[in-house]
């Protein structure tokens, strides 16, 4: 009954999903790129937050790192674009495994320390690397044709292939973590969040699968990066600031953690809420912030957290 | 300019910037050691401590009034904090850790809202130079060197002496008991908080003349001040106040060699070093 109803919704939303460049004025195409392209992020924060039970403050340091792969491979090697996508993946996952490295050997609050540090202190490398990284005047972007066999399908100058485009990564990436989550390997992350001494003295290795965990969610951070800077034609190293990092840890606590959808929907919510608001009203992160407070206090499980716990008390 | 003056000013710069780090550092770790919370808005305490200092200096062109009302004004919005908005998560360290956080965000917007984007400038309260090793050096840094130990021995003094120090001590080893011998340890929390956010801010006025003010200098020393709480061990105030001037000077004396920026990555190894290594902190007793 449950997952019937859930598949239908699903369903329903690919399709809306599908159609929208048939009725969709471009701005909102735009838009609803940049939001799937970004819901990947929140995925990847979704895995080790709301599944391994780590708080990354950290994590625009994979989402930037990601974008500026993509981007310095195609200007400096002229990269193919597949080549440049898997670059970005391997790259971010690279450096998730480097931070991770140290930052799963800390827990609780010394973790979410050492990816706090991390990230700044790469931001600041960005800023002090300025001549590669552009600093905040960013690097535009010509995004290479899309080759497929014999066929070649420009993606610079056609938002519609565009889309297609980053829709289906996102898709396939959002199968791959619905297939992680119900492996033995995705109730060991879960394990690991109820309680990691438990699943040691089972014995598993929990350095090793929460190491896992943050280099496959840093891994497709990178790919959001890289999506996103295809779908901007252009990336600055604002992507790799702090409130990037913040933005998807609000994404997720407002949409419901653990739920992996909760984060998109969150991540749609405060995206077109930055559209049309920050154009009238510079300030609205103090917004973010008290909607954050709240949803904390009263609200901990988020949005979906909070929907499907109304749909079990309703079954009950 | 020799090389051998050009460490020393960077080695005395060092120690100033430590000490200010010490002063911001000492309250994070007061507040660390006491609720087991890491206040990521602690940095906005230093930035508001300036941001207020700058206002008071621009009304009534006293830098000392600023000096003394300043940091009383952000223990008091510190103190609103802990009482109005941590309260109710404060037994979950990583939920109070995300309300930080929302609460980072909405102090540094709101400075954004009413001063601006743009930093600004305080002039140091006396030009007075002194003459070491042959070339000029700021009073002012003196000052506020001495200043800052002054402040850090008062704080010393306070936890050891007085009957809240006392109590602030018996809550961070153990906050049941405390409860049980009749300690009112909701009201020694709200008053470690203001203590903290009084340093900070404190921290803040006094490194307004030195560096330029605006509403993310908080964020700025947010890392460092992270460093040294895990540097020094957490919970352990004479750690911070030692890791606080280690990785000042570190960040100093390699900056005359290499860039600044290379020199704040040569801290965060040293960070991860201790971490790997010395997970209590460099400074702690050996207790395996």
């Amino acid at each position: 009954m449950m997952t019937r109803r859930f598949w239908f919704l699903f369903f329903l939303v690919f399709l809306i999903l599908l159609s929208l460049p048939l009725w969709g004025s471009s701005f909102y195409m735009f838009l609803v790129t940049e939001i799937i392209a970004l819901s990947l992020f929140a995925m990847s924060f979704d895995l080790i937050y709301g599944f391994t039970g780590m708080l990354s403050l950290g994590h625009a340091t994979f989402f930037g790192a990601g974008s500026y792969i993509f981007t310095l491979s195609i200007i400096y090697w002229q990269a193919n674009l597949w080549v440049a996508l898997l670059l970005a993946i391997n790259g971010s996952a690279i450096i998730a495994w480097v931070i991770g490295f140290f930052a799963v050997r800390a827990r609780g609050t010394n973790f979410i320390v050492i990816t706090i540090i991390f990230s700044l202190v790469i931001f600041y490398l960005s800023f002090y690397y300025k001549s590669i990284t552009g600093g905040d005047d960013g690097l535009p972007l010509k995004v290479p044709d899309l080759v497929l066999g014999f066929l070649s399908i420009s993606i610079h100058d056609n938002p519609m292939a565009n889309y297609y485009l980053v829709l289906a990564v996102v898709s396939l990436c959002y199968l791959f973590y619905w297939r992680l989550i119900v492996s033995p390997m995705g109730r060991l992350f879960v394990a690991i969040k109820s309680n990691e001494e438990r699943t040691q003295y089972i014995g598993f290795n929990t350095l090793k699968y929460r190491l896992i965990s943050f280099v496959i969610s840093g891994a497709f951070s990178g790919l959001s990066g890289a999506l996103c800077s295809m779908t901007t034609h252009y990336t600055n190293n604002k992507l790799l600031h702090w409130t990037t990092s913040v933005d998807v840890v609000v994404w997720t606590i407002v949409g419901g953690a653990g739920t992996l959808i909760g984060p998109v929907m969150g991540a749609c919510i405060f995206t077109f809420f930055r559209e049309f608001i920050s154009f009238h009203f510079k300030q609205y992160p103090i917004v973010i912030g008290m909607v954050l407070i709240f949803f904390i206090i009263f609200i901990p499980q988020g949005i979906l957290g909070y929907l499907l716990g109304l749909i079990r008390r309703e079954r009950k | 300019m020799g090389i051998e003056v050009h460490l020393f000013m960077n080695m005395m710069n060092g120690l100033v910037w430590g000490l200010i780090i010490a002063l911001i550092a000492l309250g994070l770790v007061l507040i660390f050691g006491l609720i087991k919370i890491l206040n990521i808005s602690h940095g906005e305490f230093y930035m508001l401590g300036a941001i207020f200092g700058w206002y008071l200096i621009q009304y009534t062109q006293n830098f000392w009034l600023a000096l003394v009302l300043s940091p009383l004004l952000v223990a008091a919005i510190g103190l609103f904090i802990e009482w109005g908005i941590l309260r109710p998560t404060e037994d979950k360290p990583i939920k109070t850790l995300i309300v930080t956080l929302g609460i980072s965000l909405i102090l540094q917007y709101t400075v954004y809202w009413f001063y601006g984007g743009s930093p600004q400038r305080i002039v140091e309260p006396f030009q007075y130079h002194l003459t070491l090793f042959g070339s000029g050096y700021s009073g002012y840094r003196i000052f506020v060197a001495i200043l800052s130990m002054a402040v850090i021995a008062l704080l010393g003094l306070f936890l050891q002496k007085t009957r809240i120090g006392l109590w602030i001590r018996a809550v961070k080893q153990d906050q049941e008991m405390a409860i049980a011998v009749g300690i009112p340890t909701q009201k020694v929390i709200m008053i470690t908080f203001a203590l903290g956010s009084f340093l900070a801010a404190l921290g803040g006025v006094l490194a307004a003349p030195i560096f330029s003010v605006d509403f993310l200098m908080g964020l700025e020393v947010l890392p460092t001040a992270f460093m040294v709480v895990i540097i020094g061990g957490p919970g352990n105030l004479m750690g911070a106040l030692g890791a606080s001037i280690l990785i000042a000077e570190l960040e100093g004396i390699s900056s005359v060699f290499v860039s600044p920026t290379i020199s704040r990555v040569l801290s965060l190894v040293l960070m991860s070093i201790v971490l790997l290594k010395r997970p209590e902190g460099i400074f702690s007793r050996a207790r395996r």
